[in-house]
């Protein structure tokens, strides 16, 4: 929505920018079918967003970017959709400078297959809505908060998300609706949500380096926790040690179970437990 | 026989007014701003504001300066069309006209787009010749007709896969979506070709969909299967009780065949090829083939290693003398207490050496819990092992000029050359004695039937190194890098005089003083 502002703004008044290389630019492309498209996402620093859109478009983009050393991409063809901004030459610029943004729109409905890659940005992801038949997402040193809000009706085999230097939270795991859910970490916080509604038995396989992972679990979804790990703490508040495994109480009986595979090297592991926010577990 | 009800909504519409956009661009920056419009066939329009030129399709058509009324107008536009999609796009556009206000250059140039945007977005279609229509087929009919539209459309082989033993009763619909409403039950069997498929409610027979999509709600159902035929599925909660079949699994499954096929036999290929490289590496490594050159492979062999040794030999000795000339004191401080307290320094480096990575990690771990740690900890994990590698060159180069001067007071031939006056002489001749098993282990090699003894000096240089090492990063650690001596250093005139002169120089003060006291 700040970017849409500063379009307008940008538009209305072009003499306050005066003297800037910011440009902005919105871009969009009309929905002609429903069949799937592979949409690869790049973006480096700035603010990052992705939203669900249900206005006839296939997508829906607001960049705000310095016209001198990026330029924006929107390639649409067989059934192939790449976005972002692309440096121009080898610019490195030393020190401070103002932010970039992106907004991105996708169309709901629409199966897609998804792939982001996003640099030392600050990124606030909502797939809630969009029909996912694969996620593959990829962040750097960046603050990222990414939410499955409302469930994914289209199944997905594997998630796979990597994450490097960074505060990372990813809620609504269940909404994902894919079997099996691979987030690889480097070094930080992260934060992992698995609420939201689990369509089958799954697998969450995580795979920290160094720093904090919590968990939250909804009341009611049966998790096992199996762990390897090097010089970590678990914090395993109301899971019952099985064997070589960490389960909650009512695993064997629970509607739906979640089985994690957990591999951390440094660090400390929490589990919390949570009321559902996201639909049943 | 039972005649099947066959909708047809072939593709064709009514004559459209205005042109579909599909695609739009809207930037603004303070030297412009321009629309791009992208048309269905494939056709664009570009207007842009840019640096004072307006430019239609990149052609220059006007000028303007920022902020007169022709660029406010064409700003306006654009914050509106920035808002708009296709339909409601194109009527925008085609409804501007100039401001009645402009005059001269700007109004000719407004004029010219707004003409542009006339032809660019009202050119009309040819309509369609087809149009919906509903036809009652027998079923018979219903295949033979099914078969002709999925043959135009290139899905034959799938269609008539899905429609082998399907119920006589059905409905086709083509290129259209279906709905079965939440209280709506079909009593037949439903073939959807190139659409969407949404249940509600209740179908009694089969579904068939191909090239589309089937969505079962939630309380909707299938009595019978869903044969899907490069197709979707979409399940919320739904119900399909007689199961889904993938009329293209055997297609498939043989394309996966044929891709595992081909993919093994490209790894077998790799394979033997990397092989057959490693087997022509490894027969030149091991000299299989005659050479000229295999008798001096010996000679070769141990003169490059005996030069390697001095050539190691000459970087230590350039980086010995940086850290005299920039931090003498330091390393004189380190050497005493190697030369001092050997064993002690030898134990702390050797602990030290051990602690190095647990440290490193737990290091890495402190600063990156928290948010403003993390570039902290960035830095931390190289700088951490580059300065224990500095540590330990430090501690070795000042082990290396003890032994120097050791070697020096020694009096073993070939050691006269070593002068303890010259730091950078006495460092170079105590790095060729610790590193002397090395250079007599590889001249030895050059001899036959020496090996073993070539190997047992090698061994005893890989033990005098790490001795040498781990006293030398010892005594950096003990002394913090030379920052806090142990041992008094540097030049004594009293200790040096006495030394020479073989006298106590306090004590003939004393005896002075005395006969002084006594005349």
């Amino acid at each position: 929505m700040r970017t849409t502002m500063t379009i307008a703004a940008a538009l209305l008044v072009p003499v306050a920018i005066q003297g800037q290389s910011w440009k902005t630019v919105t871009m969009s492309r009309q929905l002609q079918d429903n069949d799937e498209v592979r949409v690869s996402v790049d973006y480096g620093s700035g603010d990052f967003s992705v939203r669900s859109v249900d206005e006839g478009v296939l997508y829906r983009m607001n960049l705000r970017y310095d016209e001198d050393r990026f330029e924006p991409v929107a390639d649409y063809s067989g059934r192939r959709l790449r976005l972002g901004v692309d440096a121009i030459g080898r610019n490195i610029t030393v020190g401070r400078s103002r932010s970039g943004a992106m907004e991105l729109e996708l169309a709901r409905g629409v199966p897609l297959d998804l792939d982001l890659n996003f640099g030392a940005v600050r990124a606030d992801i909502d797939l809630g809505g969009l029909s996912l038949t694969g996620l593959s997402l990829s962040t750097g040193a960046s603050e990222s908060t990414i939410d499955v809000s409302e469930p994914n009706p289209l199944e997905m085999e594997t998630a796979h998300v990597e994450a490097g230097a960074t505060q990372f939270s990813m809620m609504g795991l269940g909404n994902l609706n894919a079997d099996r859910i691979e987030i690889d970490a480097g070094v930080g916080e992260i934060t992992l949500g698995l609420d939201g509604r689990w369509r089958r038995d799954s697998r969450l396989v995580i795979d920290v380096g160094v720093g904090s992972l919590e968990l939250r679990v909804p009341e009611g979804l049966g998790i096992q926790l199996r762990k390897n790990s090097f010089l970590t703490a678990l914090d395993s508040e109301g899971l019952v040690k099985r064997g070589d495994v960490y389960e909650s109480p009512d695993f064997q009986d629970a509607d739906r179970r979640v089985i994690i595979d957990l591999d951390a090297a440094f660090g400390r592991v929490s589990v919390v437990w949570t009321r559902a926010e996201h639909g049943k577990p | 026989m039972a005649l099947g009800v066959v909708a047809l909504a072939l593709p064709g519409s009514a004559e459209a007014q205005l042109r579909d956009i599909v695609a739009k661009s809207v930037s603004a920056s303070s030297s412009g701003a321009s629309l791009e419009l992208g048309f269905r066939d494939d056709a664009t329009l570009r207007v842009r504001f840019d640096d004072g030129d307006v430019i239609l399709d990149g052609n220059v058509i006007g000028s303007y300066r920022t902020g007169d009324e022709l660029d406010r107008a064409w700003r306006a536009l654009l914050g509106e069309a920035m808002a708009l999609e296709d339909g409601a796009l194109a009527e925008r556009l085609v409804d501007w006209s100039a401001p009645s206000s402009l005059s001269g250059g700007l109004a000719d140039a407004a004029r010219e787009l707004d003409d542009a945007f006339e032809r660019a977005l009202r050119e009309t279609q040819a309509p369609a010749e087809a149009e919906t229509r509903d036809v009652d087929a027998s079923s018979q009919n219903g295949h033979s007709l099914a078969r002709l539209l999925v043959g135009a459309i290139g899905r034959l082989g799938a269609l008539d896969e899905a429609l082998s033993g399907l119920d006589e009763d059905f409905r086709i619909h083509v290129d259209e979506d279906v709905t079965v409403g939440r209280d709506e039950v079909v009593d037949a069997s439903i073939v959807v070709i190139e659409g969407t498929l949404t249940v509600e409610g209740g179908i009694t027979g089969d579904v068939v969909v191909v090239g589309g999509a089937l969505d079962v709600r939630e309380d909707g159902y299938i009595e019978g299967e869903a044969r899907i035929a490069d197709a979707r599925v979409l399940r919320d909660n739904g119900e399909i009780r007689g199961g889904i079949v993938d009329v293209l699994d055997d297609e498939r499954d043989f394309q996966d065949d044929l891709r595992d096929r081909l993919r093994d036999e490209i790894r077998e290929e790799l394979r033997s090829n990397l092989r057959s490289e490693l087997r022509e590496a490894a027969r030149l490594e091991d000299g299989d083939s005659y050479s000229i050159m295999a008798p001096l492979r010996p000679v070769i062999r141990g003169v490059g290693g005996v030069f390697e040794k001095l050539v190691l030999v000459f970087i230590l000795g350039l980086l010995g003398a940086g850290f005299f000339a920039f931090a003498g004191e330091n390393v004189d401080a380190i050497a005493e207490t190697a030369r001092r307290t050997p064993a002690r320094a030898a134990m702390v480096g050797f602990a030290g050496s051990f602690l190095l990575i647990p440290v490193w990690l737990l290091g890495a771990i402190v600063l990156a819990v928290s948010i403003i740690g993390i570039p902290v900890a960035i830095a931390w994990l190289p700088l951490f092992p580059l300065a224990a590698i500095l540590a330990a060159l430090l501690g070795y180069i000042a082990v290396a000029r003890v032994a120097g001067e050791w070697l020096a007071d020694s009096g073993y031939p070939w050691t006269g050359w070593i002068r303890k006056s010259n730091p950078i002489v006495t460092l170079v001749g105590g790095l060729l004695g610790l590193l002397m098993a090395f250079i007599a282990s590889h001249v030895i090699s050059i001899a036959p039937f020496l090996g073993l003894l070539s190997g047992l000096l090698f061994a005893l240089g890989v033990i005098v190194t790490i001795i040498a090492a781990e006293v030398g990063f010892g005594a950096v650690l003990l002394t913090r890098a030379g920052r806090r001596p142990e041992y008094p250093g540097g030049f004594d005139a009293d200790a040096a005089w006495e030394a020479a002169m073989n006298i106590d120089v306090e004590e003939g003060l004393d005896a002075k003083h005395d006969r002084e006291d006594q005349t």
